[in-house]
């Protein structure tokens, strides 16, 4: 047990040390930060003193650890474009996309799961089978379709909810949040679905085929001859052993709706580190970039290995160290 | 000892696919009788699973019962399966590995079970779990323990444990023992065969193994392509066997004693025919060294409430 | 041919509707983009033949001041949109072919490369492999792009967005390949034929891309099919973003974008069309894409 933990910690911290290598090469060799810094007209001397000053001389290694030095005290440079620490423009547009995230995630994994096993439950019926085809057409509909059309058909024809920004937030010193507001939550709404949307979609197909996959089992065919009511074989037998995958999943889903968010923020223009980012790539400031990869690289490699605790926790066969998980 | 508990009469189970319809099990009629053992033989594919499926009324779609009836104490039941399912009918599985649900404790499974269907408190449930295991040689302070944590042969036995847990009259045992090691086998089935004597609980026990029947069971009835071959006491029917197919089955199977060393066994020419490519007349004619003509138009029914062979007319 | 016509794929295709319908389709939309200069009525990136005067001209109605009709409306600077599209899904489907074609080169030969020689460089690859895996292929792929723009000089960055934009997709999705190929190469690798090749003295390279790529094809083939659609959908979010395809040689993704910003104003056939011909792309690719794989595979789920 504890050996599987530490080398799953072992993992996290080698891939965490490559996110963070390719974040200092994009940082330190794509453009230059001398020229970015004090323009092109500056006097050598000037440069000779910001190269000095910045440790540009010296070896690859020492820059590298000096870089993951300062990211983990949260310093990440300057932006080239406004010139401000690229660390305050995080903190500042991070409530916002955690908030974002957050409505995404719980809309996915409820909407989901509950239509996952209504339709491998009732698997035959009329109902089940029009959400499965309409949702096929959901997962080739790429997500910023997916956020205009909403805003045509409930900003633009209906006039229902905001097509962009936030609305009124609460500022709370540390976090500025949009929950405490109606204008903040019914800003929320159409971001919220277009985010989730997909993982909605991809998270019912997979509870719908881990629930079938489950009734097909042995224990649920003894717990049906053992005269357990059908509501009992479902959620006290069949939910349980369906979730330990689809929290999997769900969970390794998490970091993708924070990568998705740049597409939905720039859909609603929300203001958040996704459109921060999108915007870094559009003017190509590289502090920024550096520093949204290295903050979404380490969510990915938390995510992941949280999930992997997790399961362990569920599945009380890897707890007792006795199946051992394919692939990493 | 004598009195009927469970009655089949003409029971037919049918698979629509699409090439047509199959049946399964077809034209079937037996009687178990109360603390009676019944052995049902066949190979695979004869039906004999179904017919427990049947009983118990889970088969799975496409399969449903399609013909005739089940009685069980005098009530008939295909109808509602569920009103004795798990309280008065139990059933034991093939394969122990996948028959406890991996998430959930042994002791969790039990009591859920004994709640579902007797009314006792959760302390009451939870004592009745205990001594449950305790019955199967199983230290009851394993009771929360997954199933992982059990031995195949282990696991079995806290099948059966579950299958008891209820106090139901009859036990529909589906090849308990076939996945086991063959030095467990003898264990689980005398444990079974023990618990169930003890409780006047009648048994269908169904395996290919005849080996297992006749060690176990008081009656015998042997299935072919879905249909009741020919049924009657152990002894009779193994000494004495009357069905040209049985007569094969018997001469088939492997005894170990000095004289049979280095014997070839004897094989019955041919294989078992595809249900959805059934022979007229009588289903094992094609295979039959003693058919005659009428073997291949008209059906045999049971005759001299033994064996369904023409052969046996003469006899009665 | 005959061989093909007699076959049971064949005999399946038949049987199928929607493998027939979402064929035709895909094939209709590829002839139409590359025979786009013969059908369209107009060259739309040629600013001498726009005429401002025919700017939100709706579809099928005369425009007020010129009187031209046009089948699908004109844009803000009246450009044909049919013509418009037509160009547009050039542009996507070029993307997305070339993006595909690399990401299959690549991830074939490091997946037969893995698979074969086996050893560090297996674990290398397959480690890249799996921590790529890890991040969704978008944000790789912006990734890509926003490094490649950074190493290239601001006046090539125009110019160069195609070429990048094809960098970027095919690189975040070779993955999926490498790992398919990979492990047909392993189980491959035991059979005679290789022994005997073996055998008889060939190198490696030549063991690897003559007798053992041809076997591992079948499965390559369905990806392919499946990727498309993802790199279609990839380099229209890229260029809907801003971040993909330039304004000079807008994809079906930029002209959506353009057609959002005329939503509120209520021209909304400059964001329906460039909208609905991205979704049939995607949905027909994809539909065909899942058909094959059940069809060719149906393991590979």
């Amino acid at each position: 047990m504890l050996l599987i933990i530490l080398r799953r910690l072992g993992q996290s911290f080698l891939v965490l040390f490559l996110v963070a290598f390719v974040s200092f090469m994009i940082f330190r060799y794509v453009g230059n930060p001398v020229d970015n810094l004090l323009g092109q007209e500056a006097t050598n001397d000037r440069r000779d003193a910001l190269i000095e000053a910045l440790g540009l001389n010296d070896p690859l290694h020492v820059q590298y650890l000096s870089f993951v030095g300062r990211a983990l005290q949260f310093d990440f440079g300057i932006s080239y474009r406004t010139a401000q620490p690229v660390a305050d423009m995080i903190i500042q547009r991070l409530p916002a996309t955690l908030e974002l995230a957050l409505v995404s995630a719980i809309f996915a994994m409820f909407v989901g799961v509950v239509a996952g096993v209504y339709t491998a439950i009732n698997r035959r019926g009329f109902i089940a089978n029009s959400i499965l085809s309409s949702s096929l057409i959901g997962v080739s509909l790429p997500t910023f379709l997916i956020g205009v059309l909403l805003i045509w058909v409930f900003s633009v024809e209906l006039k229902w909810l905001p097509s962009f920004g936030r609305g009124d937030v609460v500022d709370l010193g540390f976090w500025t949040t949009g929950f405490l507001t109606v204008s903040g939550l019914k800003s929320l709404i159409l971001p919220g679905i277009t985010l989730g949307l997909y993982q909605m979609t991809l998270i019912m197909r997979l509870t719908r085929a881990e629930m079938l996959e489950v009734l097909r089992q042995d224990y649920i065919k003894f717990a049906r001859a053992r005269g357990l009511q059908d509501r009992t074989v479902y959620f006290g037998h069949a939910l349980k052993n369906t979730l330990v995958p689809v929290i999997t999943i769900a969970g390794l889903q998490l970091g993708s709706i924070v990568a998705f968010a740049i597409i939905t923020e720039t859909v609603f223009q929300w203001p958040g580190v996704g459109l921060m980012f999108i915007n870094a790539v559009y003017f190509v400031d590289i502090p920024v970039m550096s520093a949204y990869l290295l903050l979404v690289g380490t969510l990915f490699v938390l995510i992941n290995l949280i999930v992997d605790l997790l399961y362990l926790v569920i599945d009380p066969r890897l707890r007792d160290g006795q199946l051992k998980r394919t692939g990493g | 000892m004598t009195e009927t508990l469970l009655e089949l009469k003409g029971l037919e189970v049918t698979f629509t696919t699409r090439r047509g319809t199959l049946k399964a099990v077809d034209d079937l009629s037996l009687t178990v009788k109360r603390g009676e053992i019944l052995g049902i033989v066949g190979e695979s594919g004869a039906g004999k699973s179904m017919t427990g499926a049947a009983i118990i009324g889970l088969i799975d779609p496409p399969g449903r019962v399609s013909n005739g009836e089940i009685w069980f104490e005098q009530q008939r039941v295909d109808k509602n399966p569920e009103s004795m399912r798990g309280r008065q009918v139990s059933m034991v599985f093939q394969d122990p590995l996948t028959s406890l649900n991996p998430l959930r404790t042994v002791g969790d499974q039990l009591v859920e079970t004994i709640l579902a269907h007797m009314d006792v408190t959760k302390a009451e449930a939870l004592q009745r779990a205990r001594d449950g295991l305790t019955e199967v040689g199983i230290d009851p302070d394993r009771i929360n323990a997954y199933p992982h944590a059990f031995s195949g042969g282990m696991r079995q036995r806290v099948v059966i444990a579950l299958a008891l847990a209820t106090e139901p009259q009859l036990v529909i045992a589906d090849e308990p023992t076939t996945a086991l090691d063959v030095s467990v086998q003898a264990q689980v089935l005398d444990l079974l065969k023990k618990l169930c004597r003890e409780r006047g609980t009648s048994v269908i026990l169904i395996t290919h193994d005849m080996g297992v029947i006749a060690q176990t069971s008081d009656r015998i009835a042997v299935m072919y392509a879905g249909r009741l071959a020919e049924i009657g006491e152990t002894r009779e029917v193994l000494t004495n066997p009357q069905h040209p197919y049985t007569q094969g089955l018997m001469a088939s199977t492997p005894s170990v004693d000095a004289k049979s060393f280095g014997q070839e066994l004897f094989q019955i020419p041919g294989a078992m025919p595809k249900l959805d490519a059934l022979p007229s007349g009588c289903a094992f004619n094609p295979r039959c060294s003693q058919a005659h003509a009428r073997c291949q138009t008209d059906r045999p029914p049971i005759l001299a409430d033994r064996a369904a062979c023409w052969l046996m007319e003469n006899a009665s | 041919m005959r061989r093909f016509l007699n076959s049971d794929f064949f005999y399946a295709f038949t049987r199928s509707p929607l493998a027939i319908v979402s064929l035709l389709v895909v094939v209709l939309m590829v002839l139409s983009a590359i025979l786009a200069n013969f059908i369209a009525p107009t060259n739309p990136f040629d600013a001498a033949s726009l005429n401002l005067m025919n700017g939100f001209t709706a579809p099928m109605e005369p425009n007020m001041f010129t009187g031209e009709t046009f089948l699908l409306g004109t844009d803000d600077q009246g450009r044909d949109l049919f013509s418009a599209i037509l160009f547009g899904l050039r542009v996507s489907l070029f993307v997305g072919v070339m993006a595909v074609g690399l990401a299959m080169v690549l991830g074939v030969l490091l997946g037969l490369i893995a698979g074969y020689l086996g050893g560090w460089l297996d674990t290398l690859i397959m480690r890249l492999a799996d921590i790529q895996m890890t991040f969704p292929s978008i944000l790789i792929a912006m990734l890509i792009f926003g490094v490649a723009r950074g190493l290239l000089p601001a006046e090539l960055r125009e110019e160069m967005a195609i070429t990048v934009l094809i960098l970027s997709i095919g690189l975040s999705e070779w993955v999926t390949f490498a790992r398919t190929v990979r492990g047909s190469t392993m189980v491959e690798k035991e059979k005679e034929y290789v022994s005997a090749a073996r055998l008889i003295g060939l190198n490696p390279w030549q063991i690897m891309l003559r007798h053992i790529l041809p076997n591992v094809l079948g499965p390559v083939l369905v990806i392919a099919t499946i990727t498309l659609a993802l790199a279609i959908i990839a380099e229209a979010t890229l260029s809907f973003l801003g971040v993909g395809a330039p304004r000079t040689e807008p994809s079906l993704g930029t002209l959506i974008r353009v057609g959002q910003d005329f939503l509120f104003s209520g021209e909304w056939w400059i964001l329906l069309f460039p909208a609905l011909t991205l979704l049939a792309l995607a949905l027909s690719v994809n539909l065909f894409g899942d058909w094959l794989r059940d069809t060719l595979n149906p393991r590979l789920r």
